[in-house]
């Protein structure tokens, strides 16, 4: 009887010392589950960080292309103009140009000087009149030195500058 | 009596000096070179224009478009000289009507070239504010007919320049620009 007694105690000590290792085994569970969580929603929040970063320098770099890819256009319609042996081919690259104005009538001015932050303009043209001026003299076209755009992306002034 | 008409000789010298001085004082010497370089620049559009309205490979409606152009080049009423080796006469035509006869000109092939542009007469300052200057060039005109018919002539051209500063409205913005103009065109010399 006595056996038997000690017995179910050493069975039921077991139980506690099971019950208490699986509740520890839990609670290690769970703040182990708690940590990876954690990481998890650090590692998103990074993720989210990075991404908008991301979206931010591209869209940065899309304005940027923005304001620099219709110069780049410009000046290599400029040369395709000036060098045109036809005049077909001329007048395609003229019509291809406006379409990067707001209108033909875009206002363009030419500096012929510029001293102490005074300029000295030639009379103003439009780009329309600029760009035939360039198919008739074969010439090569004044530096771009500023471009403003209005806010679908279209030119709206044309600043050139003679080079002497 | 010797004293004061030296007096009055520097006196007037002075003045004339002071004048000069005065009336180029708001150009520096850079600034001028520009304005001398556009209206050089101005003359030079007109020689390819010209070249361009007398070639008869030009279509009619880029001819008239040219021609358009070149007009704007001009202050209004200027007039343009025409000579020939076939007459002592020069005739003198408006620009406009310069441009349709040369347009006209009977002949199969025309060829005209400008060269040798300089300035003759400096650009100076006038009381009424606008700079003058005349400019020189020798034209080389070739026509040749179908038939071997063929006339050819230089002759040297005395070009009015008007420069006049001006202001204008861009975008809400006051630009102010030098605006050149090209006068009369005179033939002071024809030759074979």
């Amino acid at each position: 009887m006595l056996a038997l007694l000690v017995v179910l105690m050493a069975v039921g000590g077991g139980c506690k010392s099971k019950k208490k290792a699986a509740e520890a085994e839990a609670a290690a569970e769970k703040a182990r589950m708690e940590q990876e969580a954690s990481a998890l929603r650090k590692q998103q929040e990074e993720d989210r960080k990075k991404r908008e970063a991301e979206e931010e320098a591209a869209k940065r770099a899309a304005a940027e292309a923005n304001k620099k890819g219709p110069q780049a256009k410009l000046e290599e319609y400029f040369n395709n103009i000036s060098n045109s042996s036809n005049e077909a081919s001329a007048n395609s690259s003229i019509n291809e140009a406006l379409s990067l104005f707001a209108s033909s009538d875009t206002p363009v001015l030419i500096v012929i000087h510029e001293s102490g932050g005074q300029k000295d303009y030639d009379k103003p043209t439009t780009i329309r009149n600029y760009l035939y001026y360039l198919k008739d003299q074969k010439k090569q076209a004044d530096k771009i030195g500023n471009l403003q755009f209005d806010n679908s992306g279209k030119i709206t002034e044309v600043e050139l500058v003679k080079q002497n | 009596m010797l004293n004061y008409k030296f007096l009055s000789a520097l006196s007037f010298g002075l003045c004339v000096v002071s004048l000069l001085m005065a009336q180029n004082a708001d150009i520096s010497p850079a600034r001028k070179q520009a304005i001398d370089s556009l209206a050089l620049e101005k003359v030079r559009d007109l020689s390819k224009y010209i070249s361009i309205i007398g070639n008869k490979k030009t279509p009619f409606s880029e001819a008239t478009r040219v021609m358009d152009r070149a007009e704007e080049l001009f202050a209004p009423d200027s007039e343009m000289g025409v000579s020939s080796l076939n007459r002592k006469e020069i005739n003198y035509y408006k620009v406009r009507k310069y441009f349709e006869r040369l347009m006209a000109l009977n002949y199969d092939k025309v060829t005209i070239s400008w060269y040798d542009i300089h300035y003759i007469s400096d650009l100076e300052r006038q009381p009424d504010g606008r700079y003058v200057g005349v400019v020189t060039i020798y034209q080389r005109f070739e026509g040749t007919s179908d038939d071997g018919l063929k006339y050819k002539d230089t002759t040297k051209k005395d070009i009015t320049i008007y420069v006049e500063k001006k202001k204008t409205q861009i975008q809400g913005r006051t630009i102010e620009f030098w605006d050149v103009m090209l006068g009369d065109i005179r033939v002071s010399e024809t030759s074979a």
